[in-house]
């Protein structure tokens, strides 16, 4: 858009209008600036208030714990679990036997009733003696 | 939070220091921050300047509501205070034209002054009457780039709307300016030529 003589003297007309309309502009009454001042105390004064007043923040271990019953709680499942640490470690004697006894004869391929109940054979061979 | 040198501090940095609970820079936000505001809104609204009182607070209490929650190096807090007073008189624009037309005071059209002064509150009168005449956005545009002396980019901030509309409004509005002014020329000391 070219811009001819009369752009150009309107804009230097408008240029003498708005300078004199920065020269004129109005300013704040002190009401006005007390009011704005008061506003700024109530909303900052509210905000402080509510921080002060809003409980502390709670840890996520500590959300946990109430989760599940508390420190009491806590306290069985650590017993729980140390016990079950013990019991894995110490390995009872009978359940070694137990265990090495049914699974050890897995290996073999065959089991007879004396590898499970070691006592029948010779409770049977006195039932059949009395028999007689 | 002291500031030795407060034309230093920029805006936003007054902002979140006020809403770490400085109070001291509340004062200074308002100091420089209002008279723009009432400014603004003094024009946009014709001239009303207890509407314009209103609206000034109104906008300031709501950047100090926003103050703890202020996103820094988004948007300049001027911008967001005229956009705020924008919409406030947008509002009550809408109102006053929805409740009574004559309601609206006319600016006091005095006589031209023989003294230089005089003729300089004359030419800003003539100014108010005539971006009063001007459809809204226009007139935003205008006191916002050619009053307050906003860029074109903060502008569009401002009114939420591009650039390039921006520079439309502004041209518009300067046209139909230079039209009713051009009329008024001699009584307010201008060669008629």
């Amino acid at each position: 858009m070219t811009r001819t003589e009369d752009d150009r003297r309107d804009d230097e007309m408008l240029g003498e209008f708005f300078a004199a309309g920065r020269e004129t502009a109005p300013l704040p009454s002190a009401d006005l600036l007390n009011r704005i001042a008061a506003d700024a105390e109530v909303v900052d004064g509210a905000r402080a208030a509510s921080v002060a007043a809003r409980p502390p923040r709670r840890g996520v271990f500590a959300a946990m714990t109430d989760a599940i019953g508390g420190w009491p709680a806590l306290a069985g499942m650590a017993t729980a679990a140390v016990a079950g640490v013990w019991i894995g470690v110490a390995q009872p004697v009978a359940l070694t036997s137990l265990t090495g006894g049914v699974l050890g004869a897995a290996t073999t391929g065959t089991y007879e009733l004396e590898d499970l109940m070691p006592g029948y054979s010779t409770l049977s061979t006195f039932n059949a003696e009395v028999a007689q | 939070m002291a500031f030795d040198d407060a034309s230093a501090v920029s805006d936003e940095a007054l902002l979140v220091a006020y809403g770490n609970g400085d109070r001291a820079a509340a004062q200074m936000l308002t100091a420089r921050l209002a008279p723009r505001v009432l400014g603004f809104s003094t024009r946009m609204l014709g001239g009303d300047r207890a509407e314009a009182e209103d609206v000034t607070q109104e906008a300031m209490l709501r950047l100090w509501k926003i103050a703890p929650e202020w996103r820094q190096g988004e948007a300049k807090v001027s911008t967001w205070l005229f956009r705020v007073a924008s919409n406030l008189c947008t509002d009550r624009l809408r109102k006053r034209r929805s409740v009574d037309l004559d309601s609206v005071p006319e600016p006091e059209d005095a006589a031209p002054g023989a003294v230089a002064g005089l003729i300089e509150a004359d030419r800003a009168r003539a100014l108010e009457r005539a971006l009063a005449e001007l459809p809204d956005r226009q007139r935003e545009a205008v006191v916002l780039r050619h009053l307050e002396g906003l860029a074109n980019p903060e502008i569009a901030q401002a009114m939420e709307i591009s650039i390039e509309a921006v520079e439309s409004l502004t041209a518009r509005g300067k046209r139909t300016l230079a039209r009713i002014l051009s009329g008024r020329r001699e009584e307010l000391g201008y060669d008629s030529d």
